[in-house]
């Protein structure tokens, strides 16, 4: 739920999804959903050269599942309050 | 024709004389009168030969190979298709094919048969037949179920009369077998029918392999598409099916189908090619015939020169006439119907819409469109090939006459043609377009209403039900908070709501929407009732199992894991860890083991003793300093605390019950409390080296930390966390470090210090900052001495920190002077013996400084140790500017004497800075400013400035 939270806030804002396949998408945040599922607008390949078959293609929606590492843009978020929200999360499985 | 025998009788005189007859018969004789009497009847079975049975073996395959005289499809189609079209039987109807022959056949001469319609083998054959002879009892059961057999096939691959295409040879392969055994009356009929169609069709492909220009294609087309089954015309249309119906999926008749459907859509677009080459060929053949006009006249007008400006006139408008022409076409284009044939087809389709599906309707245009573009390009480019060529031979021919009046009228004609072509292509490309954008429609439309509403409305309740919590506000923490301080950093918004709340059940976090509001507010509806509905469901499957619950165990217990056991753990940390809050249990254990190692037993040992002697109630044991972890522990402590008092205090909203509000202030309190004594601040000064509330503040997080613990506590209780932090400055971590900055290299160290340093500044003296600026000239006084004391002032001076509160305090006590100056806050006035203890102080601290004033700047240090000139060290001018202020600060306070010390000690550090500048030196203009600017700050404060220095 909190990863999910902050990316809600990243809405319209330049990610960088790294995929388990070596492959680096570039574009906006679109949407997420609570299974991480991520729909990113006008994308752009990192190494454009080794997937030509990715040019071509201006959005995508990719499987949570295959998502290795999403660079966030560090301007919008807010690391105190991060790590508040991650306290927060401890504190609530603690309860549970 | 030897069944008839009437070569040289006129059938239609044959046929009225026979309806004549028939209805003189009607009425002479009282018989029942056979069909035939109908008006579609020709009459011909009048004219047969009646009685003799001798000719029925050779009719009925008895011997040799059928004749052809039962084939009147073929005759009825060459011949009568032109003289009677009315009246003979259609070819390509099947179903009024057995009908005929069987007129035909009842008027064969064995008016003595037994009803036909019972088609066993002996009512047909009677006595005649050779096979009569053979035993009937199996013999018959065999033959009758065989030929009923062949019977039910043959007139099943014949019913589609496009089937017998590709199964021509086999239904002939198998009369021929047919031979052999007995045939039904219908057995035979379908054969030839078959055969005649075959003929047909073989007679219609030679038709379109030859090149005619005639109306036959046109009319074979159209027998064509008559011919072909209705049903058919779907699948043709369909473009490439959608996965679910993907064509693999299909039956074999499928496939066979498609292929025929290709077929026949490759013969369409061969006619469609056709008539459009005819018909270029006829545009080509006018255009000829006018060329040859035109040279007559030509020819003729040689002599008479007037008449060349008619000529002109003419060729103009024949020319913007073709232009008009071409664009019309294109006009004609854009309204969807693109060339004549294509309308035709259109139109041709029209005549089954029964036949295609609305889905095969939408297609079917845009089908077309995409198949005849490329045609239609080619016919326009011949077009303009022709005109060009036209205008080339006028011109020529215009040549001869007067070469300027050429060259006008060539241009004439070239802008002519150049705005026809630019016409054109515009006309294509958004032909074009509008074409692509309907394909893409087209193409997505085919995934309309794949699901239904109501599948929707599931994989909504799935998503939303793991949205749904029971604190939305927690859960959704981040982005609550996140977007709460975005609008009030955009300014203040009316707060809307950004947790739907659902009753008791719970809510979902909306984060921040910026969407249109309609949209919005639908969605949320739409969302409200999903969630509702899964309350509901929730509700019933808890009253569900209660009664299930009440039967579990009723039948013996059963062992193991149940199905309802959580999942195994992947990662299984002991959670039994000695910490006392196992929420931090993920800090490191290192820390505690590597500081109790080897002595720190005995150390602990001696530490319990002296416990053990002392007092009970006496705080000032003496304790080990915290360790990281422990230090790391409460903070993290603290920090749930802390925003425990945040949650706390948000709530303070939705109380509005008095005693409520008490109970919340009490726990407010007691929260607050808690966290003073988390913080350790009280604790005797001695207990330990470094101070434990020190300790808090080493990690970087417990420097940020204090900001917001602050911002709960009352004055007094921060003035007594401001005491605390100056009488053990020089335990601090950036204290004790500060000289790890004072190097060139780049080290991880460094940084790090950097980075603790700059969060020092930033978090602890900026909250220590509004404290100071309201303390009097008292307190103050009392803060310096406490920093002055001989064994934190020199590490106060050498350090960032250091010198940033030495510069708050003293620019404090400038304002305090001001304010006596101007005599606006009385409250605040220092008596004069106070400033002349004031005055004592700063002398102390003159003294003190006096000999280091130099190696206040890091740069100098810097310098030093790396053997550079300071003003040679990189961003000497970022590092000194601190000092520069808290020298400007000094030098306010500073009397004659004092000044005189200042200014003597920095003379050459001015003077070279100055010089660097005027010099240009320092090439940036950027660092040259700034350089000024820090040397103005404190000559400033001197009432001097650096344009007042020559060099």
């Amino acid at each position: 739920m909190l990863i999910f939270s902050v990316f809600k806030t990243l809405t319209d804002q330049q990610v960088t999804v790294e995929l388990k396949n070596d492959l680096s998408i570039t574009g906006t945040l679109k949407s997420v959903d609570q299974f991480l599922n991520i729909r990113l607008d006008s994308i752009k390949v990192l190494d454009e050269a080794r997937h030509p078959h990715m040019m071509a293609v201006k959005n995508c929606f990719i499987r949570g599942s295959v998502v290795r590492y999403v660079q966030l843009p560090a301007e919008h978020v807010d690391t105190q309050l991060l790590e508040d929200a991650t306290r927060r999360e401890a504190a609530a499985q603690q309860k549970r | 024709m030897s069944f008839f025998g009437f070569a040289e009788k006129n059938l239609e005189s044959e046929k009225r004389r026979f309806l004549e007859d028939a209805a003189r018969g009607a009425r002479e004789e009282d018989l029942a009168v056979y069909t035939w009497g109908e008006d579609s009847y020709d009459g011909l079975g009048d004219a047969l030969q009646e009685g003799g049975d001798e000719l029925n073996d050779e009719t009925f395959g008895g011997t040799g190979a059928v004749g052809k005289d039962f084939d009147f499809s073929n005759t009825t189609l060459l011949d009568d298709s032109h003289t009677k079209p009315s009246k003979s039987p259609k070819v390509q109807d099947p179903l009024a094919r057995p009908q005929v022959a069987q007129q035909s056949a009842t008027g064969t001469p064995q008016p003595t048969q037994p009803s036909r319609t019972s088609h066993s083998l002996e009512s047909v054959w009677d006595d005649k037949s050779p096979f009569s002879v053979l035993p009937r009892m199996n013999g018959a059961g065999r033959t009758v179920g065989h030929a009923s057999h062949s019977a039910k096939f043959t007139t099943h691959t014949s019913t589609p009369a496009q089937s017998l295409l590709s199964q021509q040879s086999t239904s002939l392969s198998l009369g021929e077998n047919a031979h052999k055994d007995v045939h039904t009356l219908e057995e035979i009929e379908a054969e030839m029918l078959a055969a005649a169609a075959a003929r047909q069709l073989q007679l219609q492909a030679q038709a379109q392999a030859e090149v005619q220009a005639q109306a036959l294609p046109h009319a074979l087309s159209q027998a064509q598409l008559r011919a072909q089954p209705p049903r058919q015309g779907t699948p043709q249309h369909a473009a490439t099916p959608p996965p679910r119906m993907h064509p693999h999926s299909q039956s074999p008749r499928f496939h066979q189908q498609q292929q025929q459907h290709q077929i026949h859509i490759l013969q369409l677009q061969q006619l469609q090619q056709q008539q459009q080459q005819q018909q270029l060929l006829e545009l080509q053949e006018q255009r000829e015939r006018q060329h040859q006009q035109q040279l007559r006249e030509l020819q003729q007008q040689l002599r008479l020169e007037e008449l060349e400006r008619q000529r002109q006139l003419r060729l103009q408008q024949m020319q913007a006439g073709a232009a008009n022409h071409l664009q019309s076409q294109a006009v004609h284009q854009r309204h969807g119907s693109l060339s004549p044939s294509l309308s035709d087809r259109n139109l041709r389709h029209g005549r089954s819409p029964a036949a295609m599906t609305p889905r095969a309707q939408l297609e079917a245009p845009f089908q077309q469109s995409m198949q005849y573009l490329p045609q239609d390009i080619q016919m326009q480019q011949r077009l303009l090939a022709e005109m060009a060529q036209a205008e080339f031979m006028n011109s020529m021919q215009a040549g001869v006459q007067s070469e300027r009046e050429a060259r006008e009228e060539r241009e004439m004609q070239e802008v002519l043609r150049q705005e026809a072509m630019r016409k054109i292509m515009e006309a294509e490309k958004s032909e074009e377009k509008r074409r692509r954008k309907l394909a893409k429609i087209a193409h997505m439309a085919r995934y309309n209403d794949l699901m239904t509403q109501s599948d929707k409305d599931f994989i909504t309740r799935i998503q939303v039900s793991q949205l749904v919590t029971q604190d939305p506000y927690a859960d959704d923490f981040y982005a609550q908070v996140y977007s709460a301080l975005l609008r009030s950093r955009m300014g203040a918004q009316p707060q809307d709501e950004r947790v739907i709340k659902f009753g008791s059940a719970g809510g979902v976090g909306l984060g921040f929407g910026q969407r249109g509001p309609g949209r919005r507010q639908n969605a949320l509806q739409r969302m409200e009732a999903q969630v509702e509905r899964i309350v509901q469901n929730a509700r019933l499957r808890e009253k569900e199992k209660i009664s299930l619950n009440s039967l579990q165990g009723a039948l013996g217990k059963t062992s193991g894991r149940s199905y309802k056991a959580a999942p195994r753990q992947l990662l299984q940390v002991d959670s039994t860890s000695p910490t006392p809050s196992p929420a931090h249990a993920h800090i490191s254990k290192a820390d505690v083991v590597a500081s109790r190692d080897g002595a720190g037993a005995t150390r602990e040992a001696a530490k319990f003793g002296r416990e053990a002697l002392a007092t009970t109630g006496d705080a000032k044991a003496r304790k080990d300093p915290l360790t990281q972890r422990e230090a790391l522990m409460i903070i993290e402590r603290l920090y749930d605390i802390v925003l425990d008092i945040e949650q706390h205090k948000r709530e303070e909203e939705s109380i509005e019950d008095e005693e409520e509000h008490e109970a919340w202030s009490k726990r407010l309190e007691q929260l607050i409390e808690q966290l003073w004594q988390g913080l350790q601040v009280t604790v005797y000064f001695e207990t330990s080296n470094p101070h434990p509330f020190v300790s808090l503040l080493t990690p970087i997080k417990g420097k940020r930390l204090l900001p917001r613990i602050a911002r709960h506590f009352n004055p007094d209780q921060m003035r007594i966390v401001l005491t605390l932090i100056l009488a053990c400055f020089a335990q601090l971590d950036v204290v004790k470090h500060a000289s790890i900055l004072d190097s060139l290299h780049d080290t991880v160290e460094r940084r790090d210090v950097e980075n603790q340093t700059q969060a020092f500044v930033g978090s602890v003296v900026q909250t220590l900052l509004p404290l100071i600026a309201k303390t009097d000239l008292k307190m103050i006084r009392g803060y310096l001495g406490i920093l002055l004391e001989p064994n934190t002032a020199f590490s106060a001076f050498r350090t960032g920190p250091g010198l940033a509160l030495l510069t708050l305090l003293l620019s404090r006590v400038a304002v305090l002077k001001q304010n006596m100056a101007s005599a606006t806050e009385i409250s605040e006035m220092p008596s004069p013996e106070e400033l002349a203890e004031w005055q004592q102080q700063l002398n102390h601290l003159f003294e003190l400084i006096g000999p280091h004033l130099l190696t206040l700047f890091p740069s100098v240090r810097i310098g030093i140790i790396s053997g550079l000139g300071f003003a040679n060290v990189p961003n000497a001018d970022v590092l000194d500017q601190p000092v520069w202020q808290f020298l400007a600060s000094l030098a306010v306070h500073a009397q004659q004497e004092q000044q005189h010390i200042l200014v003597t000690s920095l003379r050459e550090m001015v003077l070279e800075c100055v010089a660097s500048v005027q010099k240009g030196w320092v090439t940036d203009p950027e660092d040259r400013k700034l350089r000024l600017n820090n040397v103005n700050l404190f000559l400033h404060a001197l009432g001097l400035d650096a344009s007042q220095i020559a060099v």
